[in-house]
């Protein structure tokens, strides 16, 4: 049986008291959301935390709300709550979709999106699919708060922006403009508990249904030690119409975007080719996606 | 330092002192002695440390005994009524679906879980559902056939409201 190193285990009353224990115990300490990461990591014996601080009696961590422009989500929100989520479903699907293939049903019922997002594996769901929408996080010490745009808040596998007195408390999702549409396909070996080989999450914005491209996110996850965009595949769908041909020839330069590197989960030429396929796939279903909107509507 | 926790498991109230760096499976199984609840990999992979905790199945495993204080949790213990099986444990045995039985505890609670939130699972959703429990014995198929029979008995006797 893998045992758990010594450690204490604290639980603050609220906010300002957990903001309290961090600024004061610093790198000795490390939260506990859902446990599904740090546990593995201390059973393995990678990491030995002095203290574990959970923030379950933080009520204010744990909405998944509306607001007038866009949508809130708690950093202690479950995964599994992210993929039953209809308001996710209707305005971000393809997050509710990278949550619905995150590990398994028992890991989902605990892996938290704040968890998911501090551990910063290469190959994590959440990340791509957010990054594709322009999410930020909002990261509060006892200093003061600010807000992070997750395209700059990844530094390499496991490294992040946060300090070691900084708590993750939400993730801010503005309002897309209208006639957005997005998908996110993760490739693995088997469907479940399974880290992907590759994942594409991909958000387009036309001016209209059936109309030309005003703006388009394409992340490629696990082809590089972090999330990036397919840079020169977005840059060719500006402001054209997304017909099959150009949709292809996006796929085939995301292709040459990236530099995969071979391992047991599949070589890099594969994954390239991968990379092309989910590029595609994950267009085409996004601009279906808008085109499908619009009819529901006018209804 | 040990911390005290309440725990409410199969409706029975526990107050217990315990260290910090214990499981819920540890704490299920040494302290409580409900040795149902089994522990295969320890790092969340294989499902055989399945408990319903506060009505969503996890992997007991990767959840500090600590963490789950003031929590309700049915573990397979807790199924049964009295000396009457529940119709996914009656299912499993009707169907060969257990064979080492390492497995089957986790594999029914996942299952039970899946039926109350979902009446008529198609057998892909059963399948989804179970994907977080290991089987090596019975290549799956049995288990599968098993939670589908169950749905439809559940079906027949669901005047009698099941908890
Ligand atoms: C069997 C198995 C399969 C898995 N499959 C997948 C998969 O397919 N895809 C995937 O993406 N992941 C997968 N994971 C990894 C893991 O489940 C996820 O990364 C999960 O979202 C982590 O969330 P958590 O709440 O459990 O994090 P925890 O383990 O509680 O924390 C992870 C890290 O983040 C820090 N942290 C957590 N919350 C905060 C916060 N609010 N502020 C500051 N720091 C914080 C912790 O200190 C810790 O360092 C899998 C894990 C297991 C065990
Ligand atoms: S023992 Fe918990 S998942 Fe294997
Ligand atoms: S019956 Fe042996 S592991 Fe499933």
């Amino acid at each position: 049986m893998l045992l758990l190193p010594k450690f204490d285990y604290l639980e603050p009353e609220n906010m300002r008291s957990a903001l309290e224990l961090m600024a004061s115990l610093k790198s000795n300490a490390k939260i506990i959301a859902g446990g599904t990461d740090i546990i593995v990591n201390m059973k393995k014996g990678i990491i030995s935390p002095k203290h574990l601080v959970s923030l379950v009696k933080v009520k204010e961590l744990f909405g998944l709300e509306q607001r007038k422009k866009g949508i809130v989500i708690g950093s202690h929100v479950i995964v599994s709550e992210l993929a039953e989520s209809n308001l996710l479903w209707k305005n971000y699907s393809l997050i509710a979709k990278a949550a619905s293939v995150l590990g398994s049903p028992l890991v989902r019922n605990r892996a938290t999106i704040g968890g998911n997002i501090v551990t910063a594996r290469p190959a994590a769901d959440l990340p791509p699919a957010l990054m594709a929408v322009g999410a930020k996080v909002e990261l509060k010490s006892k200093k003061g708060r600010r807000e992070v745009a997750l395209d700059e808040f990844f530094l390499g596998p496991g490294k992040t922006v946060i300090r070691p007195d900084e708590i993750l408390t939400k993730i801010i999702l503005n309002e897309l403009p209208p006639f957005s549409g997005g998908d996110y396909i993760k490739l693995g070996h088997r469907k479940a508990l399974e880290i992907a080989i590759v994942a594409v999450a991909s958000r387009v914005t036309l001016d209209k249904p059936q109309g030309i491209i005003k703006n388009v996110r394409i992340m490629l996850s696990a082809v590089a030690p972090q999330v990036i965009h397919a840079v020169s595949a977005e840059k060719i769908l500006m402001n054209e119409k997304p017909t099959d041909k150009l949709i292809e020839r996006a796929a085939t330069l995301a292709m040459q975007d990236c530099r995969p590197i071979s391992d047991i989960r599949g070589g890099a030429e594969y994954r390239k080719e991968i990379v092309k396929v989910l590029t595609k796939r994950t267009l085409a279903n996004a601009v279906k996606e808008v085109n499908r909107k619009k009819v529901k509507s006018e209804r | 330092m040990k911390k005290m926790i309440t725990l409410f498991v199969n409706d029975k109230e526990y107050e217990i002192a315990v260290l910090p760096n214990r499981t819920l499976t540890q704490v299920l199984r040494e302290d409580l002695s409900l040795l149902g609840t089994k522990e295969g990999c320890g790092l969340g992979d294989c499902g055989a440390c399945t408990v319903i905790l506060d009505g969503r199945p996890v992997n007991s495993c990767l959840v500090l005994a600590v963490q789950a204080n003031g929590s309700q949790i049915t573990t397979i213990e807790g199924v049964a009524e009295g000396q009457s099986l529940h119709p996914v444990q009656q299912a499993f045995v009707d169907h060969g679906a257990i064979q080492c039985g390492f497995c089957t505890p986790g594999m029914i609670l996942s299952a039970k879980s899946l039926l109350e939130k979902n009446a008529h699972p198609t057998e892909l959703e059963v399948r989804e559902a179970l994907s977080g429990n290991l089987c090596r014995c019975t290549g799956y198929q049995k288990i599968v056939e098993a939670v589908q029979t169950a749905a439809k008995t559940m079906k027949k006797t669901s005047g009698r409201k099941r908890g």
